[in-house]
């Protein structure tokens, strides 16, 4: 039977409703966490509660220096978090190794991959005045992976899990020498699958060949992480650099300005954007290796894009950065409009001046 | 305040200035509601990223403020079950990331009898979901200033196996009810409202949209082809015994003033009942299609906006139409000036200068299948009774802007059927 709509009575919202909206507590940030200070056993069942548990790192758990099971790693280019810095290592389980196979680096079941996300106080000087936000563990179990974020005390001395996420005001002096304060949103555990999804299964990011054929500076010396690895005991299958995929660091001003655009939008954006990734639905495709024009935006019109639109027509119109909708969704921390939807509320001036000047330097 | 005065104030305000209307109706106020405790917000989205396959997950009868997204990530046979639409309200006024309230991800889920309200980007999500039932959902925004409306209120996407019954969706941006990019589709007893578009089916196949109501939207009813998407073309399309009535609102999908983007939605001229856009296989029977200023039924190829209309395996014409039974009403109101299709509509139209349309055809066609359009080659088939009373116009816009021409002739879109066919049982069950 039809419901009759038309006779539902309505009521509409009163000025006074509106405005009680409005002045609803903004900046709400998240309570100092209880710390449970009953030693929580280690007893392989993960998640733990503590960070501390898993003792991934000697010493003060505030250093990060970690032990010799971990082995630290950093990808070709990184991925833009409010100009967060990353330390980030991994956990091959004892007596295991990783696979490479057809170009995929398959990592076996008990891989823990560690990310420590922290400010300095001043940026020209990062190792000094260390706040770390957030910890985030990817675990490889039978289930497949999981995302577990672990948020960190004032006091440095333990991060505990919090699958609700939360939110942290962090304050630093950027490279100019600025004041900035910012809002750190850490995402709820479902939310990581946001960006860390492979058809719909949860997968990392920056752990694939083509981000870690690339050196990195280990303390016996700068090496491919690869080869390192491979040197190790840690990988099987390693032919070399040249024989498999690289990436470059979009950074690194002595690269072709098309390959670093390439390859920040690939840190940046094709997770979601690839035909496997939550953001298949668009149609806008932006892996490194991407050939096809309208698959990267090229004339390409929005589809579900709302205010992401602008005032604009095409994902990228050659020639005009300023009437292209990827550089206005990079350009905006409006929730609704910036791209990526997470793990950002703060402009990355650097990104958009690289993307800008790609599009830009365009034929039209 | 009586609401009729506040509409009439808003017509008043707004209307005279736009020429369109507006509105910011609410079915209830939500502010009366007690409001969930930070302990019981907490715990809702637990439940979401707890929830074990085969589990419930209870919104009690409150206000839950959200700070964050509900995302339920690959469960099965879940039902997520509000106490009513007026009773179990999730806001999400303060989400700062994210780009939906609420994202379901799974298999068989079941959301029902609550309300979402004022999420920054769309406000239900669904996707690579295969059996996705929305009963009695209502999503809307409660801005006064709608240009801070989200995209989509009720959205399912790149699914299989779709139900959206008995739900109200009002005040987006884009459209309310948006089904894209998914296959067997059910959209009926739901009400559309306030929105930009209605009701819109986008590169879907197998559809079937009864017993609503979209009104006062820009547009009321949309089944649009776009270009460039993994699921490239959608086909087979039944609309009926829907009432498309007073679609009349403002295009609010960029602000006021400002013209059309690339977001094909922005183009809808306010006015407009049924819009077919690179639509293939479509049957429009029994509709009430009811004072709509600018046109009761517009069928259009991806052409006339413009863009390239070049895409793998996807076409940018209207084909395999057909159109019968339905009853149409004109008002006296002048047809939307605000939008390119609108003036086109309003200055070129058969029937006179400002007379609003019953069924307009764009008539661009495929001269690869015929030099001649009389000869119909898209397989454009009307069927209306009284159909020498109705204000038909086809309009020949192929050579461009210079020569625009139109004609009330309906005869040669005459005395054919299309079978369109649809199979939607497979949903009862849902």
């Amino acid at each position: 039977m039809m419901i009759n709509f038309r006779n539902i009575t309505f009521l509409v919202a009163s000025i006074a409703f509106m405005s009680s909206c409005e002045s609803k507590k903004e900046n709400q940030v998240t309570q100092e966490l209880p710390i449970q200070t009953e030693a929580e056993l280690a007893d392989g069942k993960f998640p733990y509660r503590n960070l501390s548990t898993y003792g991934f790192f000697e010493g003060e758990i505030k250093n990060l220096s970690p032990n010799a099971s971990l082995i630290p790693y950093q990808p070709a280019s990184s991925l833009f978090t409010d100009y967060a810095l990353k330390s980030r290592f991994i956990q091959l389980p004892e007596n295991q190794e990783a696979l490479i196979a057809e170009n995929n680096l398959q990592l076996p079941q008990g891989t823990i991959l560690i990310k420590n996300f922290y400010y300095p106080a001043d940026f020209s000087s990062p190792k000094e005045n260390i706040r770390i936000i957030e910890t985030r563990l990817l675990i490889h179990s039978e289930k497949g992976w999981e995302a577990f974020p672990y948020i960190w005390n004032e006091d440095q001395t333990e991060a505990v899990l919090k699958v609700v996420g939360g939110e942290k005001e962090v304050k630093f002096k950027n490279l100019k020498g600025e004041d900035q304060v910012i809002n750190y949103l850490i995402p709820n555990k479902n939310q990581c699958k946001t960006c860390h999804n492979q058809s719909e299964e949860l997968a990392p990011i920056g752990v694939k060949i083509k981000h870690l054929n690339y050196d990195y500076d280990f303390p016996s010396g700068r090496q491919n992480q690869m080869a390192y690895w491979a040197e190790h005991g840690k990988l099987e299958g390693f032919l070399g650099k040249e024989n498999h995929p690289s990436m470059i660091n979009y950074e690194d001003k002595t690269q072709a300005l098309e390959d670093r655009a390439m390859a920040y939008l690939d840190i940046n954006c094709s997770h979601c954007h690839q035909a496997k990734g939550p953001a298949s639905t668009s149609g806008l495709f932006l892996e490194y290796n991407q050939k096809e024009p309208m698959k990267l935006g090229v004339m390409k019109t929005p589809v579900a894009a709302g205010n992401g639109a602008g005032a604009f027509d095409y994902d990228i119109l050659p020639g005009k950065a300023d009437e292209s909708i990827l550089t206005y969704r990079m350009n905006s921390t409006e929730v609704g409009i910036a791209m990526p939807e997470l793990g950002r509320t703060t402009i990355h001036e650097e990104g958009v001046a690289l993307i800008r000047e790609w599009i830009n330097s365009m034929k039209k | 305040m009586k609401p009729i005065h506040f509409l009439f104030l808003s017509i008043l305000l707004f209307g005279i200035i736009s020429c369109n209307s507006r509105s910011n109706e609410q079915t209830f106020d939500s502010s009366k509601l007690p409001r969930a405790s930070e302990a019981e917000i907490e715990k809702l989205v637990e439940d979401f990223i707890m929830v074990e396959d085969g589990g419930t997950i209870k919104v009690e009868p409150l206000f839950y403020d959200l700070k964050t997204q509900l995302i339920l990530d690959n469960k099965k046979n879940i039902k997520i079950q509000g106490a009513g639409m007026e009773q179990s309200v999730i806001s999400f006024r303060n989400l700062k990331t994210g780009g939906e309230g609420v994202k379901i991800v799974g298999e068989n889920i079941l959301i029902e009898n609550l309300s979402i309200e004022d999420a920054p980007g769309d406000g239900v999500k669904a996707q690579h979901t295969d059996g996705i039932t929305f009963r009695k959902i209502n999503v809307t925004w409660t801005n006064g200033d709608k240009s801070k409306n989200g995209t989509y209120a009720i959205y399912p996407v790149q699914c299989k196996n779709v139900v959206i019954d008995g739900c109200i969706a009002s005040h987006s941006k884009d459209a309310g009810i948006y089904v894209g990019q998914s296959e067997n589709i059910i959209v009926k007893n739901s009400l559309a409202f306030g929105n930009v578009a209605g009701i819109e089916i986008e590169n879907c196949d197998n559809a079937e949209v009864f017993n609503n109501v979209a009104r006062d939207n820009a547009g009321g009813i949309l089944v649009f082809n776009l270009p460039g998407l993994p699921k490239s073309d959608g086909r087979s399309t039944k609309i009926y015994n829907n009432e498309v009535i007073d679609n009349n609102h403002e295009n609010f999908a960029t602000p006021l003033g400002d013209g059309a983007n690339g977001n094909t939605v922005t183009m809808i001229p306010p006015g407009s009942g049924i819009v077919l856009l690179a639509a293939k296989e479509v049957e429009i029977y029994n509709n009430k299609i009811l004072r709509n200023k600018t046109t009761g039924l517009a069928i259009a190829s991806y052409q006339i906006t413009g863009f390239p209309s070049e895409a793998p395996n996807w076409s940018p014409y209207t084909h395999d139409i057909y159109i019968h039974d339905n009853t149409y009403e004109r008002t006296m109101k002048i047809p939307d000036l605000t939008r390119e299709l609108g003036q086109l509509i309003s200055v070129y139209n058969a029937h006179g200068k400002a007379k609003t349309q019953d069924i307009v055809y764009d008539g661009i066609w495929d001269t690869n299948l015929s030099s001649d359009i009389e000869t119909n080659p898209m397989k454009i088939c009307i069927q209306e009774a009284g159909m020498e009373d109705l204000h038909f116009t086809r309009f020949y816009l192929m050579d461009g802007e210079d020569k625009i021409e139109s004609f009330k002739d309906y005869k040669p879109f005459q005395g054919c059927q299309v079978s369109v066919s649809t199979d939607v049982s497979g949903l009862a069950s849902l």
